[in-house]
Formats: C-alpha cells, sequence, structure tokens
C-alpha cells in the first residue's frame, strides 16, 4: 500500500518536470539541461517573496512562476535562438546556463539549506500510511496540468501548430507557421511548468544551489523512457519509475540510495529493446 | 659533414615550407616547445602541478572529442573511462603492488572493456538518446561502488597509491610528453583511413552503411579507443593525485569533459586540447574571487557559444586561414593567391 | 646641561622612531587555513583561526627566541565538496606560492587524505580541524617519519564517536523505559549511505541487543535525499520508539522535518550534524523540535574555564554558536603557540617533539594525543572523561541545550560527570499518552 502510494507521488513530481522537457524538445529540438535549474529558481523565487518578504504563498507562487517564465523566455531569445542550429552547442549553453543559474543562488542564498512552508499544512492517514497534504496537492496538481496541456494541444490551433512543428518542422514551415515564434511559445510553456513544479514541489524539498542535479538525471531517465517527444510517453514512464523507487526504497532498504542506478538500469534495457523508447517517435533522418 | 649539413638543409627547408606556413601549425609547434622548456626556466611547483593536471584532462578530452566529435556519438557520461581507469589502476596497485608503469595500461584496458560494455547498446541508439544513455552509466558505476565499500572504499576512495616519479621534474616530463604523444597519435588516427570512416560516419551513416563499410565495428573501435585514451587518463590521474576516488566519476566531470570539447572545437583533437589549456588555469588563475570563479567559467563558455558556436579551434583556423578551391591546400588568410597552385584566393 | 639635553633628545626620538618602524622588519608567521569556504564548516575554520590570531597578535605576537613575530593568516578555499582537485591544488598554491609555515583545516576525508599527502611532502605542520576518519593517524604511526607533522584537532576519530553515540542513546533508552514504562526500547537505525557509517552499524547491531534494546529494522537513505517519507512510514510500521541518527549531510533536515511533521513516535538520537547548526530549527520549520545529536560548543554549558569565554567571544562576534571546525581557534592559540614559544624556533620537527609530549587544556576539554597499541604516536586525541567527550544536545523550543552527560559514568570506576550547565532531556509530547 505505501508502495503504491508513495510511488503516485513521485511520478507526479516526476510527471510534473519531465513534460515540459519533453516538449521543448519535441517542438524545437532543445534539450534543455536547464530545465530543473528553473525549478530550483522558482523554489528559490517562493522562498525570497514567502520567507524573506512575508508574502502570501499564493501570489509568492504566482510571481516566482511568472518571473521563471520571463527568465526563460529572455534566455531563450538571446541565447538558445542564436545557436539553434548547433544541437551540440545548445546542450553546452543550457549546462552553461544551468551553472550561472546555480552560481547565482548560491551568491545570494549562501550553500546553507533552507526551506519553504508548505501550501497546505499537515497530514492525514489514508490505510495506515501518513501522507502531507501538499504531496496530495503536487498529485493533483499533476493531473490538473496534464489535462490543461492536453486540452490545449489537442483542441486548440495553437496546440496543433505545435504538434504539426513536433512532426515535421520543415513541412509545417511550408505550410506557413512560424516555427521560431513556436519554439519560444513552447520555450515558454516549458519553462511554466517547471515554475509551477517548483512552486508546488519546493514545500516538500530541501532547497540548495545543486538541487537541480538529482532530479535532472531521474527526469532525464523518465524523458528518454517514455521516449522523447511523447508526452504520453514521459507522463506513463515517470509513474514506472516512481514505482521503482518506491519499491527499491520498501524492499531495499539497505540499498535505498540505489533507487536512482535501479531507475537508470531499467531505462537503458527498455532502450535495448526499443531504441525509441516506450512511444518514442522515431525521427527519420533528416537530410 | 656534407651529409649532416644536408640534413640540416632539409629541416631547414621543412620548417621554412611546412610549418611556418600556416599559423595553426606554428601554434603547435611553439605549444610543444614551450611545454616542453618550461621547467628549465620555472620550477615552481604550483605551475608544474597546474601543468601537469591540464596534461591528464588534456588526454582525456582528447579522447571524448575522438568518440563524440568524429563519429558523432555524444558521449555524456565520459567520466565511466575516467573513473575505471583511476580505480583499476588503483586496486592493481595497492592489492597487487604492480607498479604505476603497468597499472596506468592496465586501467587503460579496462576502460576499453568498458568502451565495448557501453559501445554495444548505445549502437542502435541515435543521438540525444545516446547521450543521455551513456550519461547513466558512470551515475550506475557510482551507485555500485558505493554499494561495495570493502572493495571500493566507497567515498573515501582508495588512497595511498605510489606516484610515477618522485621528483617534480621528472613527473612533468612524463605526463606531458605522454600528453603530447597521445593526442599526436590520436590525431595522426583521425587524418588515416580509418578517421576518414568516423567522419563519415558522423556525417551520414546510412551512406557509409551503404558504401560495404561495417559500421558497427568502426563505431565500437571508436569506443574503445576512446576508453584506453580515458582509461590512461584515469589511471595518470590517480597516481598523482594518490587517491582514486568517486570523484572522478561525478556528472560533473563527464560535463566538463563535454564543455572542453564544445568550447575547443569538435572533430579537431587539437581544440579540446585547447580549450584545457585556457580552461582549467583560468578556473585556478581565478582563485582569488572564490565566490565566483564557477560563475565566470561558465559565463566565458556562455558568450564563447555566442559567437564561436563551433568552438574556438575552428574559429581561429577560419580567421587565419583559407582553402584554395583548385588544389584544396591550406593557405594564411592574408595571401591573396596559392602558395601552391598559384590560383587566386578569393 | 641644554647640550646634553638637546642630545639626549635626538638619541631618544631616534630611538622612538627605530621602534616604530621595527615591527614592520619583524617577520610574521604565515598560518594557511584552508577549507570549504563557501560553507559553514569553512567559515568555522575560518573565523576559529580569526579569532586566534587576533588574540595573540593582540598581545604582542609569539614569542619565538628573541624576536616577537604576529601572525598572518592566509586563506584558501579547498572547494572539497565540490572538487578534489581544486583541493590539492589550493593546498599546494598555500605552501609554495604563498608560503605559509603552518596549516590548519580540512574537512572532508577524501580532500584530508590528499591533502596531508602533500603537507608531508613538504614537511609543514597539518592540524586538521574536521576529518574523524582513524586512517588519517594510523598513517602518523605508520610512517611516523613522514607523517609525523600531521595532528589531528577535531572531532576525536570516528570509532570514539561511535562510543559516544552509544552512551547517548542508553541514556534517551532508559529515559524512555521509565517514563513510558515500556518493556524494552525498540530501534530503528537510520543512516546515510557513506562509507564512514559502515562501521558504525555494524558494531551497532551488536552493542544494542546488549544494552537491552531491540533492534527492529535498518534504513539507509541517500545522504542528500529530500523526500524521506516512504522511510518513515515504513519506521513507523516497525513500532520503533528510539530512531538512532547518523546522519552527516543534508539529509538530516528533511527526516528530521518530515518526522515531525507526521508527528512519528519516536524520538531521534544519535548524529545529525545539520540539527547542530544555528540555521536547522528555520530549516526544519520548527519540527525538528526535541532532536538530539552530538555537538561540541552549546552556550550555557561549560566543559572547562576556557569555555564560556571562547564561546560568548566568539557568539559576540559572529553572531552564532561555534562549531567544532572555528577548533582551528584552538589549533594556533592552544597547540601550536605555546609549542612554539616553548620551542623558542619555527623548526617543524622540534615543534612537532615538543607538542605531541604535552597534555594541555582547551575549550572543549583536554588533549592528550594518542599512542597506537604498539606504543606508536598517531597524534590522534584521546576520548574519555577528563579528557574530550563532546557534549549530547537536544533542541528544546527553538534553543540548543546541553543534556548530556548527566550523571554519566563512562565505565566502573571512572568519575560521574556532569558538565556545567547541563539540562535534563525532554520527551516529545506527542509520545506520552
Amino acid at each position: 500500500m505505501n508502495i503504491i502510494i508513495t510511488g503516485l507521488i513521485t511520478g507526479s513530481m516526476l510527471a510534473l518536470l519531465s513534460i515540459g522537457f519533453s516538449l521543448i524538445f519535441g517542438v524545437a529540438r532543445i534539450v534543455n539541461i536547464a530545465h530543473t535549474a528553473f525549478y530550483m529558481i522558482a523554489g528559490y523565487g517562493i522562498y525570497l517573496l514567502c520567507v524573506r518578504l512575508g508574502m502570501g504563498p499564493v501570489p509568492g507562487m504566482l510571481i516566482s512562476i511568472l518571473s521563471v517564465t520571463f527568465l526563460g523566455l529572455l534566455a531563450y531569445t538571446f541565447l538558445i535562438d542564436k545557436i539553434r542550429e548547433h544541437e551540440a552547442a545548445v546542450l553546452i549553453a543550457t549546462i552553461a546556463l544551468a551553472m550561472i543559474f546555480q552560481e547565482t543562488m548560491m551568491l545570494i542564498f549562501t550553500g546553507d539549506y533552507l526551506t519553504v512552508s508548505p501550501l497546505i499544512e499537515g497530514y492525514f492517514s489514508l490505510f495506515g500510511v501518513k501522507i502531507f497534504n501538499q504531496q496530495v496537492l503536487s498529485f493533483v496538481v499533476a493531473l490538473l496540468l496534464m489535462a490543461i496541456l492536453w486540452m490545449l494541444l489537442m483542441k486548440t490551433r495553437l496546440g496543433l501548430a505545435i504538434r504539426s512543428i513536433a512532426e515535421d518542422r520543415e513541412v509545417a514551415n511550408l505550410m506557413g507557421m512560424n516555427d521560431s515564434r513556436l519554439a519560444m511559445i513552447a520555450m515558454g510553456i516549458s519553462v511554466a511548468l517547471a515554475g509551477f513544479t517548483g512552486a508546488v514541489i519546493a514545500p516538500l524539498m530541501v532547497l540548495s544551489p545543486y538541487m537541480w542535479m538529482e532530479p535532472l538525471i531521474m527526469m532525464m531517465a523518465v524523458v528518454v523512457l517514455g521516449g522523447l517527444g511523447s508526452i504520453k510517453g514521459s507522463f506513463i514512464a515517470s509513474y514506472i519509475l516512481g514505482f521503482t523507487e518506491a519499491l527499491v526504497v520498501f524492499m531495499i532498504p539497505k540499498g535505498a540510495f540505489l533507487k536512482g542506478s535501479v531507475a537508470l538500469i531499467i531505462m537503458i534495457v527498455v532502450l535495448l529493446l526499443r531504441p525509441e523508447g516506450l512511444f518514442g517517435v522515431s525521427f527519420e533522418e533528416e537530410r | 659533414m656534407f651529409t649532416v649539413g644536408l640534413h640540416i638543409k632539409r629541416i631547414y627547408t621543412l620548417i621554412h615550407e611546412e610549418v611556418l606556413v600556416l599559423p595553426s601549425r606554428i601554434i603547435v609547434a611553439l605549444f610543444f616547445l614551450t611545454l616542453l622548456a618550461i621547467p628549465l626556466v620555472n620550477q615552481n611547483p604550483y605551475l608544474i602541478r597546474v601543468i601537469i593536471l591540464t596534461s591528464i584532462f588534456a588526454i582525456l578530452a582528447a579522447s571524448w572529442d575522438f568518440l563524440s566529435g568524429f563519429t558523432g556519438q555524444m558521449n555524456f557520461g565520459h567520466a565511466l573511462f575516467f573513473g575505471i581507469g583511476a580505480y583499476t589502476s588503483a586496486l592493481l596497485n595497492i592489492h597487487f603492488h604492480i607498479p604505476p608503469w603497468g597499472c596506468v595500461p592496465l586501467g587503460a584496458a579496462a576502460a576499453v572493456l568498458a568502451g565495448l560494455l557501453v559501445g554495444i547498446p548505445c549502437l542502435r541508439l541515435k543521438r540525444t538518446y545516446l547521450a543521455l544513455t551513456t550519461l547513466a552509466f558512470p551515475i550506475i558505476l557510482m551507485g555500485i561502488v558505493f554499494a561495495l565499500p570493502d572493495l571500493t572504499g566507497g567515498e573515501l576512495g582508495i588512497s595511498g597509491l605510489k606516484r610515477l616519479s618522485n621528483s617534480l621534474v621528472g613527473n612533468y616530463y612524463i605526463h606531458v610528453v605522454l600528453m603530447l604523444t597521445l593526442c599526436s597519435l590520436m590525431w595522426k588516427i583521425t587524418d588515416s583511413h580509418t578517421g576518414i570512416i568516423f567522419h563519415a560516419i558522423r556525417e551520414d551513416e546510412l551512406a557509409v552503411k551503404a558504401s560495404g563499410i561495417n559500421t558497427t565495428r568502426y563505431k565500437l573501435l571508436a569506443f574503445c579507443l576512446s576508453g584506453f585514451f580515458a582509461g590512461i587518463a584515469g589511471g595518470l590521474y590517480a597516481h598523482y593525485m594518490r587517491i582514486a576516488g568517486p570523484s572522478t566519476l561525478e556528472v560533473s566531470m563527464s560535463f566538463t569533459v563535454v564543455i572542453w570539447g564544445v568550447f575547443g572545437g569538435m572533430a579537431t583533437i587539437y581544440g579540446p586540447v585547447a580549450a584545457v589549456f585556457i580552461l582549467f588555469p583560468l578556473l585556478e588563475f581565478v582563485r582569488f574571487w572564490p565566490e565566483y570563479r564557477t560563475l565566470i567559467f561558465a559565463a566565458i563558455v556562455l558568450m564563447v557559444l555566442l559567437y564561436m558556436p563551433e568552438g574556438l579551434a575552428p574559429w581561429i583556423r577560419d580567421k587565419t586561414e583559407k582553402e584554395c578551391p583548385r588544389c584544396k591546400v591550406k593557405n594564411i588568410a592574408t595571401r591573396k593567391t596559392c602558395r601552391i597552385c598559384s590560383a587566386s584566393l578569393n | 646641561m641644554k647640550r646634553m639635553s638637546w642630545i639626549a633628545n635626538v638619541i631618544i626620538s631616534a630611538f622612538l622612531v627605530i621602534m616604530m618602524v621595527f615591527p614592520v622588519w619583524a617577520r610574521t608567521i604565515k598560518i594557511g587555513v584552508i577549507g570549504p569556504m563557501n560553507f559553514v564548516q569553512g567559515k568555522g575554520h575560518w573565523n576559529g583561526a580569526l579569532m586566534g590570531a587576533e588574540e595573540i597578535n593582540a598581545r604582542g605576537g609569539i614569542q619565538v627566541g628573541k624576536e616577537k613575530m604576529k601572525i598572518e593568516l592566509v586563506k584558501a578555499d579547498s572547494n572539497e565538496f565540490l572538487s578534489l582537485t581544486d583541493a590539492t591544488n589550493a593546498i599546494e598554491r598555500l605552501i609554495t606560492s604563498d608560503k605559509v609555515d603552518f596549516i590548519v583545516g580540512g574537512f572532508r576525508t577524501e580532500a584530508v587524505l590528499a591533502m596531508q599527502d602533500i603537507a608531508m611532502d613538504y614537511k609543514k605542520i597539518f592540524m586538521s580541524a574536521g576529518a574523524a576518519h582513524p586512517e588519517l593517524c594510523t598513517r602518523v604511526a605508520k610512517d611516523y617519519s613522514r607523517y609525523k607533522y600531521f595532528f589531528r584537532v577535531t572531532p576525536f576519530n570516528s570509532s570514539y564517536l561511535v562510543r559516544t553515540s552509544f552512551a547517548h542513546m542508553g541514556y534517551v533508552g532508559a529515559i524512555l523505559k521509565k517514563e513510558l514504562q515500556l518493556p524494552t526500547v525498540k530501534v530503528a537505525i537510520v543512516a546515510e549511505k557513506a562509507v564512514w557509517v559502515d562501521p558504525m552499524i555494524t558494531a551497532a547491531q551488536s552493542v544494542i541487543p546488549k544494552m537491552g534494546m531491540q533492534i527492529v529494522g535498518t534504513w539507509r537513505p541517500s545522504a542528500v535525499a529530500t523526500d524521506v517519507t516512504a522511510e518513515l512510514a515504513a519506521i513507523q510500521k516497525s513500532g520503533a520508539n528510539l530512531i538512532f541518527t547518523i546522519f552527516s549531510s543534508s539529509v538530516g533536515i528533511p527526516f528530521a522535518r518530515q518526522a515531525g511533521e507526521l508527528k512519528i513516535p519516536a524520538v531521534q538520537v544519535g548524529i545529525n550534524v545539520e540539527a547542530q547548526k544555528n540555521g536547522f530549527w528555520e530549516a526544519t520549520k520548527g519540527m525538528g523540535n526535541y532532536v538530539f545529536t552530538t555537538n561540541t560548543y552549546v552556550r550555557g554549558v561549560e566543559y572547562n574555564n576556557l569555555t564560556a569565554p571562547f564561546v560568548e567571544a566568539y557568539y559576540k562576534r559572529f553572531g552564532e554558536v561555534p562549531t567544532y571546525t572555528a577548533d582551528t581557534h584552538t589549533a594556533i592559540v592552544e597547540a601550536l603557540v605555546p609549542s612554539i614559544e616553548a620551542v623558542g624556533s619555527l623548526d617543524a620537527d622540534k615543534i612537532v617533539a615538543h607538542l605531541e609530549n604535552r597534555e594541555y587544556l582547551v575549550p572543549s576539554g583536554k588533549v592528550k594525543y594518542e599512542k597506537d597499541a604498539q606504543g606508536r604516536p598517531t597524534h590522534d586525541l584521546t576520548w574519555g572523561p577528563g579528557y574530550l567527550t563532546s557534549l549530547g544536545v537536544q533542541w528544546q523550543d527553538g534553543k540548543l541545550v546541553g543534556v548530556w552527560p548527566n550523571k554519566w559514568v563512562a565505565a566502573p570506576g571512572t568519575p560521574e560527570i556532569t558538565y556545567k550547565g547541563i539540562v535534563p532531556y525532554k520527551i516529545p509530547p506527542w509520545m506520552k499518552k
């Protein structure tokens, strides 16, 4: 029972992060290593606004998310857009960007660990397992966001445009869709998602300038497992890996630190069998 | 007497017509000479130490480029080879008392096996999937290292290793000469038949397969050779620092190698070497601002990527050299006509 | 007469001028302080050393033979948490470019092992303040002529740390048994995954039953885990009353916080390095109340008459209680300076020979350097009543107070110890039904 609940909660957290990452990759072929770094900034933003400046949690969250989105768009326009053609350079640039964010946070907040109050305090018991209300909140928010994103992608014209760019960039361009503008919009959505995650999960975690590294690895495992570019794939894969993590912790308490390694091994095994991930779209070699 | 003079004249002609012609070759020649001459002028242990570490990392960066730049298989887990080389070499030294001269190549051999282990699953993967998968391997190994602390020393690593040489200058020359030799070797490989195939695999693997070449063999070869050189770097590192710890397997080490590679210019070998020689001492130099060090480093990398997205070395090369349209020989950019065939260089 | 006084004037003025200028010519003793300066441990290194150097300089400096020399500190950031290469580069630079005479500091064992090698290459006295691994000192015994320049300042090594934690656990276990009327105390061991912890767990698994308590499970979360609800759920299910914690890294915060939020019916006793810091209360949003951990200094508790002046002066200056890494102060003021003055020179060999035979008072107790079973010096710290014992501290409503040793008898026949300022231990209210 514990395993199921813990698995659901962890899965939702991973889902929130990986969907954003998957989106920007699918649309613009950008591997944004700084994705979790934006999540970190959102977390620190909330700390700054709610703890240091005494704002209420909800306005604090909103302002954080908006500023992080703005920051992401700035980064995109001035940095990533210029070098989009060189995939390798984009990768490194986002790594460097993440490092800059990390160092800036270190400078402003020092390396000490900080925490943020949850939006909904307290916990309750379900089948003998104690669950934080904030965890339930993150689960609900994850589902909600995914539903909204689904509607956006499937039912609106913007969503249609995004999907077509993801499928075939050149033809979409020929059909009159402005691919760089759409990439920017996708970037905005992606970063906003990361910011939202930070807002919702930060109270459950401890803030530190290095907190972006660990979720990054799990998130990449999720995204690769699910198939890059496939939102549905990321969603399902995050729950798979979330359950795996819970299983490892419960079955092998002495090996609780191995949860990362186990997740990665699963990812590699699946890739051996299906090189595009579970739901990945196999890209034709773009000649 | 006469033959000595002849040889001298030959060497002079060689230098005059082959080396001094292009700025890039001059830089390389100067680089070799300066590195070899430094201990004769200044023996500050700190400086020597920095150069030795830079050389070790230069071998590592070059080996990364060998794999990722040339065959296009972006390896985000290069720290794996580095760590395996380091740990194997350390274990052999401590448990079997093999002298460092023997341990380092054996460590490299272990890294070659690792190259196979990583290369085989990666054969079917493309680009980003490959990159992220390779990222996973060192992390898994790190988990294993922590799970077997009796063997690997856990987070303390294996300490008490012997250095390659006990003298300051001796160490310097060993490492620097090794670096120059290995990097030249790597460059020679890429300049050969095998190298052309590597280039081709990166550009269009399907066409290479269609030409009848067994790409699997060459891709695995790239992994193994890259692993070999990186393993040597790992072994050298472990013995120089006298400790082999999990810090050799960290994600940040993998990322740093990639940064060096891309910053310097992929598919060049000399690019990453130059990058390491610029960035690593820079990082040391900026020590007087301890809080800002990493920030400055990242900012510089970012700036360079904005203006020189192909890397530093290719950018310099493009600015200083032109290729003759007729005979395809490189000329210095200030010339108007080709030095060999006199075609006009516009 | 007037002429005489005129000449006297000139002579006296000249003399005064020379006296004023002379200190500029006087040599300084350079002491390098190396540590992770961006983190609390390194800040402790630097602050402690700074305070120590200023105290010595305020009384004129160190008397080295006929000269009085002042101390000049050189700060070096080892960045040891992030890069081993950086740490070794930093210490080599300290020795060769900055040309320091002595080095204090160091924290992470992996880094200190490497830094120790370098310091020994150059035969510089290196006093480490932070790494507890016994290997650092067994090296001294095994290869005395090379490693003799190394001394440990703090903490006492990890095998003593284990014994101290067991004493803490026994103390709290006895209180629980009495107040909650438990037939046996059930213990859950929760230790971060780290190599230095492994021998402690093995030892705990054999000692706890001998103490009359029962082990109900062992959990090993990652040292940097941020979410331990899974582990806590399992612990609660196991029925534990006491959680023996061994945390040195960030996991100490989420564990304490989540255990407090979920009101897990078990007390936390053991080692939780994050809980030693002032920021702990804020970081756990007060949920870390009643957490018990080891610590060296706490306001209000005195080991001897040196403790309060040190702790209060540090608190007044830096706004927080010194952590154990601030014992670089001890390294300078109580260890190095008296030995330098006694020997009358900066000769490292002579200072080492003098220092290793001294027994001297420090703000955290008394230092005596040990010898191993074969009588070889290890330069490691002696543990026990009358020497160094450290404290058991507990968070009580926002304040960190000392609760152990409270009528503690280390072994039959040894004196009972209670330091001045110790207060009783408190059980969390949600455990009392």
